[in-house]
């Protein structure tokens, strides 16, 4: 699969807009309302009218010469920190194409909304890369943000599972934003880093990527089945006792950390590796807020 | 239940240790890596094996395999177990009717035990299961013929009548005989107690004769003689039993009781009661005693004198003859082969053998005159015509000529005698049918043997008989009540040509007259009939059947007939266990499915 987005997935990307429940304290300027108050406003810039945007912004006076909605932007306005996580575990290497394919295309159509938005789109991988995050900023930040999700994907996965990646990023002290966390969320322990994750102010926007495979497994006979993180074994008679078994241990585990998410503020929502991104960043992604 | 290969169990053992072997091996599993194993749940049903050896784990796979083999095993030594069925593709079953078989030792009576046995056979029986049913009453009947129907043979049993009378078993058997003679093989099965006349001729022919006994005890006493005469009754009570037994016995006269008494007999012991000064003209004994059989536990004797005859009947052996003389039902026959040197007859029938000087009101003699015959020797006739015939109540209703006399007697009449029809041989005419009355005493000659004629097989035979009785004797029409044998059939004169109806303990029938007579057959139950004016009083006094302890080994035609503890043929199970086992297997399969 092609690792960079077709046009006509950047068409589609290029009328959203990453819609966070909550109000961030940004860095630099940017577009979104702060939440500190008295600041004096001062005109920064023009950019097109896009979709939501604060009819209190549009400039009427160039709609009017120009017949283009262009809306202004203020030195005062703070961008959001949007934080592309994706997870770098050894699960995400199964499916075809691999989740962690499907991750990063993901984390990179994410990025361009929040750059098109003026919000910092910083990418990063669980585990975090030792080099630390840089945060990508406006249109011109696509193609580094292109740039590192090809150098990322050309890493070997890691044994380090999701939970303790989790806990590192949680740990690390950056500002509060949009945690953009793209994985397969196969960690038994991921559900408690969730919530420490939110308790450090950030809002964790989870994308479940999971394979077919994994949601029907295409598994018979007498096995030993072996973790690919851990490498621990379990004997396995891939019967349909089994197989329902496993159904319904994956369900109650997804609705465990969708749960966990839910409750620290966040979203979550399943991808499937042959899903189609525009169609679902049309559908089942706008339907649920993430993006207007 | 036995087994016909029983070595066969064996095989369990290797086979058993074998499927046990099997689950001893241990599995190899493929090695798949999973993004996630604490998804897996770990259960392990191991279905196969490739590898040696672990530790013998429960599984129903292996219960289920075990017991399918054990089933297997089961129905290669094909266990068998005794059903009572029929044991040849062609049977026929004969049921004993008669009075003896009435006896309540086994519930209900001996006869609804046969009948349910024959009733059980008959659900038993398989496809191609050829069966035909032969009543041994008084008159045996075939109830059904060869048929593999079980339903119409089961309606057709029901048709099976109880009575009180004597079974005449050797012309059943040579009826069921009659029935297998084309068959290749075939059986005949006799349900009875063994208490029947013996069988002398018999032929069984290509059937295999087998005897299925009835009934566990003789406890019986009957009244063995009852008898009025000369203004005093005699009453015989026989203890037919092996124990002593005891009761009491009642004595009526037209209704009355007129004495009453207890009695004691030891086992076949008779004891008897000699009643004084009794007037009436209808007696009845009854015994009140805990016996099996209530049949003989009464009878009935009419004061009557001509009510009862006497018959002595001198012959070599004359069925047609005694059949004839029994249709009258007034007539106590007894037989012989020679004659007689004393005694007393109210009629003495000489059928071929030389009249003799006996005490006698009246004498009939067939073929061979004597001394104090109406008639004298002169020769012998061979092969005379018959057909003049003078008007004579003797020969009313007889039609001679046409009948075929093998060889006469040329005889001539004595003084006194009348020639009443004639033949005409070796171109003379000879007496054919004489009578006379001297010295108070009637007699009638017949110049030829009947068994050496077809005279027997013509209608007009026992028309003569009888009317010989009724002239030779008082007639019967002069009687109004009449003892009679149950079971015995009987003619009486018909004083009208309309139907009549007989009213008895089973029941009404209605009769019509032929040739002037109505024949009896149905007064087969011990009782009183109504038939018109007339009454009927049927009293059963028959040492054969009052006899009723049953017998485990029958002789007939002087050849041993075993009881038929065969009746019980084996009966393979090999072939449900078999099915069965495959039915465990199709389970067995079906869970490995699954579990795979």
């Amino acid at each position: 699969m092609e690792l960079r987005l077709s046009p006509e997935e950047l068409r589609i990307l290029e009328g959203m807009r990453l819609a966070p429940r909550r109000v961030f304290r940004g860095g630099v300027r940017g577009e979104r309302l702060t939440k500190q108050k008295g600041l004096s406003i001062e005109f920064a810039d023009h950019r097109d009218y896009a979709e939501g945007d604060d009819l209190r912004h549009l400039d009427w006076n160039a709609l009017a010469r120009l017949q283009t909605p262009l809306i202004k932007t203020y030195q005062d306005e703070e961008d959001l920190a949007v934080y592309l996580l994706v997870d770098r575990s050894a699960s995400m290497e199964f499916g075809e194409p691999t989740k962690r394919v499907v991750a990063t295309r993901l984390a990179l159509a994410f990025g361009y909304i929040a750059l098109l938005g003026q919000d910092a789109a910083i990418p990063g991988t669980l585990p975090l890369d030792p080099a630390g995050l840089k945060p990508l900023r406006g249109r011109a930040g696509y193609p580094r943000l292109l740039k590192w999700a090809e150098l990322e994907l050309a890493k070997p996965a890691t044994s380090k599972g999701l939970a303790p990646s989790l806990k590192d990023f949680a740990a690390s002290g950056n500002r509060p934003g949009v945690a953009i966390v793209i994985s397969d969320g196969l960690d038994p322990d991921a559900e408690t880093q969730f919530r420490v994750l939110g308790g450090r102010g950030h809002e964790v926007w989870w994308v479940q990527v999971l394979s077919p495979e994994e949601i029907d497994p295409d598994l018979e006979g007498d096995l030993r089945l072996l973790d690919a993180e851990t490498g621990a074994a379990v004997d396995v008679t891939a019967n349909s006792f089994a197989l329902k078994a496993y159904k319904e241990n994956l369900k109650a585990h997804n609705e465990r950390l969708s749960e966990a998410v839910r409750r620290v503020g966040g979203r979550s929502m399943l991808f499937v590796t042959n899903d189609s991104m525009a169609a679902w960043l049309r559908g089942p992604g706008k339907r649920a807020g993430w993006a207007a | 239940m036995s087994w016909a290969n029983l070595a066969g169990l064996l095989w369990f053992l290797p086979l058993g240790a074998l499927i046990v072997a099997l689950y001893l091996l241990k599995m190899r599993r493929r090695d798949v890596k999973v993004p996630a194993k604490f998804l897996w749940p770990e259960r392990v049903d191991e279905v196969r094996a490739n590898s040696l050896f672990q530790k013998l784990k429960p599984s129903w796979l292996l219960f289920l395999q075990l017991l399918a083999l054990l089933m297997i095993v089961f129905a290669f030594a094909r266990p068998q177990f005794l059903e009572r069925a029929l044991g040849g593709s062609v049977t026929v079953l004969v049921l004993d009717s008669s009075a003896s078989m009435q006896a309540t030792d086994v519930a209900p009576t001996r006869m609804g035990a046969a009948i349910a046995q024959i009733d059980r056979l008959l659900a038993n029986a398989k496809p191609g299961d050829r069966v035909a049913l032969v009543e041994a009453g008084p008159t045996p009947r075939v109830l059904a013929s060869l048929s593999d129907d079980p339903a119409k043979l089961r309606r057709a049993l029901e048709k099976a009548r109880p009575t009180d009378a004597e079974a005449d078993v050797g012309e059943a058997l040579r009826l069921a005989a009659g029935i297998t003679r084309k068959e290749r093989s075939a059986r005949i099965l006799l349900f009875s107690d063994g208490a029947f006349a013996p069988i002398e001729d018999f032929q069984p022919g290509t059937a295999e004769l087998a005897f299925v006994q009835i009934g566990d005890s003789g406890r019986n006493v009957g009244i063995a003689g009852f008898g009025v005469t000369g203004g005093q009754a005699f009453v015989g009570i026989k203890n037919y039993g092996l124990d002593e037994a005891t009761g009491t016995a009642s004595l009526f006269a037209d209704g009355k009781l007129i004495d009453s008494w207890a009695w004691k007999a030891g086992a076949d012991q008779t004891v008897g009661r000699t009643i004084p000064r009794v007037k009436g003209q209808r007696f009845e004994a009854k015994l009140q005693t805990g016996d099996h059989l209530k049949a003989d536990d009464q009878a009935t004797a009419l004061s009557d004198e001509g009510a009862r005859i006497r018959a002595l009947l001198v012959s070599r052996g004359n069925l047609f003859l005694e059949r004839a003389l029994s249709l009258d039902p007034r007539v106590e026959l007894e037989k012989t082969t020679s004659v007689p040197t004393t005694g007393a007859w109210d009629l003495i029938v000489y059928d071929g053998i030389p009249e003799a000087d006996l005490s006698a009101r009246a004498v009939l003699t067939f073929g061979a005159p004597g001394p104090t015959s109406a008639v004298r020797r002169v020769g012998s006739v061979k092969e005379p015509s018959t057909g003049e015939v003078e008007g004579d109540p003797l020969t009313k209703g007889v039609n001679f000529r046409g009948v075929y006399i093998d060889s006469g007697t040329a005889v001539e009449p004595k003084s006194g005698a009348k020639t009443v029809a004639w033949m005409r041989g070796s171109g003379k005419n000879y007496p054919l049918v004489v009578t006379s009355r001297t010295g108070g005493v009637r007699r009638a000659f017949v110049a030829f043997e009947p068994l050496k004629s077809d005279f027997p097989l013509q209608v007009g035979f026992p028309v003569f008989v009888g009317n010989a009785l009724n002239e030779l004797l008082p007639p019967l029409s002069s009687l109004q009540d009449l003892p009679i044998v149950p079971g015995r059939t009987i003619s009486l004169p018909a004083t009208k040509s309309e139907p009549m109806t007989l009213k008895g303990p089973q029941g009404e029938s209605v009769l019509t007259p032929n040739r002037g007579v109505f024949v009896i057959r149905d007064a087969v139950r011990v009782g009183t009939y109504t038939f018109g004016d007339r009454k009927l009083f049927a009293t059963l006094r028959s040492p054969i059947e009052s006899k009723i302890l049953p017998s485990d080994r029958l002789q007939v035609a002087g050849k041993a007939v075993e009881p038929a503890a065969n009746l019980a043929r084996l009966s393979d199970l090999w072939v449900w266990i078999a099915i069965l086992g495959l039915l465990v297997l199709g389970v067995e399969w079906w869970m490995f499915a699954r579990r795979s």
